[in-house]
């Protein structure tokens, strides 16, 4: 065993570090103060992804000759873990993470081709379509269909929870094109060009915070080309669990985000009075309470590290549900630690003062702006991508005899 | 022993639920919310209507003499149906207060403020780690017979629309903390209005120099005052977690999943009954504490204990209704996230359950 990163890491480290302080603008800064869920603010977070697509840092995860960075694990973790500490807003995943690498593995040359160079350079931004209304947890249950029609497919039903679907210029999503069979047997996956086919209609919906972030995705006999199609007709299911992989973690860490959240809650209750005599930051009931939260992210981090390191422990098949469900709860945990050091001081809500760029003094301090928000989105994270219901059901079923 | 609601106290609940039922439903509630009025004058005027504006006030100074219980009977329904108007803070904390000075303009004031023709305020807290009377800073220094009020008040409900505000401050640096009786649009006066995340109109307001009356500096007396809104706020909490496990219950056992209500999954079975008894241990406690208030024999221990439980066990009901409803869950336009957001305000005014637990383990 060896703990160490090779001294030439440091020097690496103080590149990373090096740019991340003077790359990103003023506005993208704010965006990464301001970011208050998994999604940043849309427009700075993809003024940064092509800061960093010019550096050629844009996608550390991805193979070298698809425009990866052909760094060592070591380096992606450095790089991920500075990218943490300098605040920055966190890149979508929906491109980068999800269907850049399901095409670099099981795509066409054609949609390889077409589509990977644009993510890349940011010029794109994919939305995922796989829930419905009806089909939730219970995503092979989805309904949308598609009718093969000549070289095209005709697309009926709707999608749900599609993240920015606003802001999209294109879309994945899981279609029905069968009903015979299991329900898993008549899925396939499509790509789609655009986001405003005939027939096409994409709805907002505000979320607690009060913005948009989550939308409705309507289809009424959208006509789309049959070469948007990623496996075989029918087979969607096995491509979408492909991708859930790359959606439920690994490779991505998280904790470096958690640590943070923690810093920022101790600095505020350094400023803060307890009740109880002195700061709140001296608060033995506090101090504990950060003491199991800190813990528990300190063994994410670590089980984060033996994953990037290529260990056992991350070829368990129940290992993407388990790091879903410890990552979402913690978020959970920390953004409610921060929501009650705010407390009475966190129940303004304050829109334009959250909106970036919008010059709006907040009420109290930043910390006040964003704890209330962080906590209201972070009751997200144990619903998307998989419930942690449906997590621990995945996860018990591979606890026999493990 | 009888904890259960006198007969005209059940006649109060089915009248003001009635009138709720009727004209307070969420679409309406939300349209408020959402309008630039800070809440609705119809639904004020009809609350004066009900006689709940002037219910805690004695009978000589023109109110019903009401009890602590008559509040807790229709607050619940407050709670159930997110009422945003200032309730607690116009009648109970503003009111109350100026009800116990001997000052003329004052009980002019409370004449108009039962009457629902003047709004009354209560400028408390002072931000985070300020849950209590002790942790008052702000100081009332002695000026020409009377005082001036100096220091910053956070989340002042309707602080912005008060008429006339009553304001806990300290009595010199070292004094102890009293009431004082303010003006809205007095020299030095600078409110900064705001709305909350659970829809209702507050303000933090910055003082400097502003003249004030004194009311009293009877602790015990302020307590009081303090301890009915908290048990008030409780009692819409109360109410709002009674509407998160009504329609939680409903939803688990009508949405479908793998074939299934997903009610019928032993995670989300459990998940209920967890809610189910959270939602009666806040309300017994809640209405035992009632019953303690109402026969003089509550100590601050009992309050704490029913401020603790039910902001704990309400964040608790609020987390787990959204989980159960999923993604819907986390919409605005569903009614779960506003009483869940309800919840936390409740919890985190007058000291957030952490705290109230705390005094509790304390002995």
């Amino acid at each position: 065993m060896n703990i160490d990163f090779a001294p030439e890491l440091e020097a690496f480290r103080a590149e990373v570090a090096d740019f991340f302080a003077s790359a990103p603008t003023p506005a993208i800064r704010e965006a990464g103060r301001k970011t208050t869920s998994v999604f940043a603010p849309f427009k700075e977070c993809m003024e940064w992804h092509r800061i960093l697509f010019e550096k050629g840092w844009i996608a550390p995860h991805w193979p070298a000759e698809h425009g990866g960075t052909g760094w060592s694990v070591e380096q992606r973790f450095i790089f991920a873990e500075e990218y943490r500490k300098a605040d920055l807003p966190p890149l979508l995943p929906q491109s980068l993470g999800m269907v850049g690498p399901l095409l670099i593995d099981i795509g066409t040359q054609a949609q390889k081709d077409r589509y990977l160079p644009d993510i890349l350079n940011g010029n794109d931004f994919w939305a995922q379509g796989y829930s419905e209304p009806g089909s939730g947890s219970d995503l092979a249950s989805l309904s949308c269909r598609a009718e093969p029609d000549g070289d095209d497919y005709v697309i009926n039903g709707s999608k749900i929870w599609t993240t920015y679907a606003h802001h999209a210029n294109r879309m994945f999503m899981l279609v029905r094109t069968s009903k015979e069979g299991k329900k898993q047997q008549g899925i396939t996956f499509l790509l789609l060009d655009r986001m405003d086919y005939p027939g096409m209609d994409v709805r907002p919906i505000v979320g607690l915070d009060g913005f948009p972030e989550q939308c409705e995705v309507f289809f009424d006999n959208v006509r789309v080309p049959q070469s948007g199609r990623v496996g075989e007709e029918n087979d969607g299911w096995s491509v979408a669990k492909h991708l859930l992989k790359h959606e439920r973690g690994g490779g991505n860490a998280a904790s470096p985000t958690l640590t943070r959240y923690c810093q920022r809650a101790r600095e505020a209750a350094a400023e803060t009075r307890s009740p109880f005599g002195g700061m709140l930051a001296d608060d033995p009931v506090f101090q504990q309470e950060m003491g199991e939260l800190e813990a528990d992210i300190a063994t994410l981090g670590h089980f984060e590290k033996l994953a990037i390191s290529g260990h056992e422990i991350a070829r368990d098949p129940a290992f993407p549900s388990m790091n879903k469900t410890m990552n979402s709860e913690l978020v959970q945990r920390a953004s409610t630690v921060m929501m009650q050091v705010s407390g009475v001081d966190g129940l303004a809500r304050q829109l334009e003062a959250l909106r970036v760029g919008s010059n709006v003094e907040p009420l109290g301090s930043e910390f006040d702006l964003i704890s209330m928000p962080l906590y209201l989105n972070s009751r997200a994270t144990t619903i998307y991508a998989g419930s942690n219901e449906v997590q621990r059901d995945l996860i018990a079923r591979t606890a026999v005899g493990s | 022993m009888d904890f259960s609601f006198t007969d005209e106290q059940q006649m109060l609940r089915d009248s003001v639920g009635k009138f709720l039922e009727k004209s307070y439903d969420f679409d309406t509630r939300q349209e408020l919310v959402r309008s630039d009025a800070p809440w609705s004058a119809e639904a004020w005027q009809q609350f004066a209507e009900f006689g709940l504006l002037a219910l805690p006030f004695s009978e000589d100074q023109g109110g019903l003499g009401g009890s602590i219980s008559d509040c807790v009977a229709f607050a619940e329904l407050f709670g159930k149906h997110l009422v945003v108007e200032p309730y607690v803070a116009s009648i109970l904390l503003g009111g109350t207060a100026l009800a116990v000075s001997a000052n003329e303009s004052a009980q002019q004031w409370l004449e108009k403020v039962q009457s629902g023709e003047a709004i009354a305020g209560f400028a408390f807290e002072e931000g985070r780690g300020t849950p209590a009377l002790d942790q008052t800073r702000m100081v009332a220094t002695p000026a020409d017979g009377s005082f001036t009020l100096t220091g910053e008040k956070r989340t002042v409900m309707a602080g912005a629309e008060a008429d006339i505000l009553v304001v806990v401050a300290r009595k010199g640096e070292t004094g102890e903390p009293a009431l004082f009786v303010v003006e809205q649009g007095s020299d030095g006066f600078a409110a900064r209005s705001f709305t909350t995340i659970d829809g209702r109109s507050a303000a933090n307001i910055m003082f400097e120099a502003v003249p004030a009356l004194e009311i009293t500096d009877d602790r015990e007396l302020i307590e009081r005052i303090l301890n009915h809104a908290i048990i008030v706020h409780c009692a819409e909490a109360v109410g709002a977690m009674s509407a998160l496990l009504s329609t939680t219950g409903e939803y688990a056992m009508t949405r479908k999943q793998f074939g299934v209500p997903i009610g019928s999954f032993q995670a989300v079975a459990h998940r209920l009954a967890d809610m189910k008894i959270a939602y009666t241990k806040a309300r017994s406690t809640l209405i035992y504490t009632t019953a303690l208030v109402e026969s003089g024999a509550a100590s601050s221990r009992d309050i704490a204990i029913l401020k603790g439980q039910t902001g704990k066990l309400g964040q608790a009901i609020g987390e787990a209704a959204i989980q159960t409803h999923g993604g819907v869950g986390m919409t605005d336009e569903l009614n779960v996230s506003h009483y869940h957001k309800r919840l936390l305000a409740l919890d985190a005014q007058f000291g957030a359950h952490g705290f109230h637990l705390r005094m509790v383990g304390q002995g």
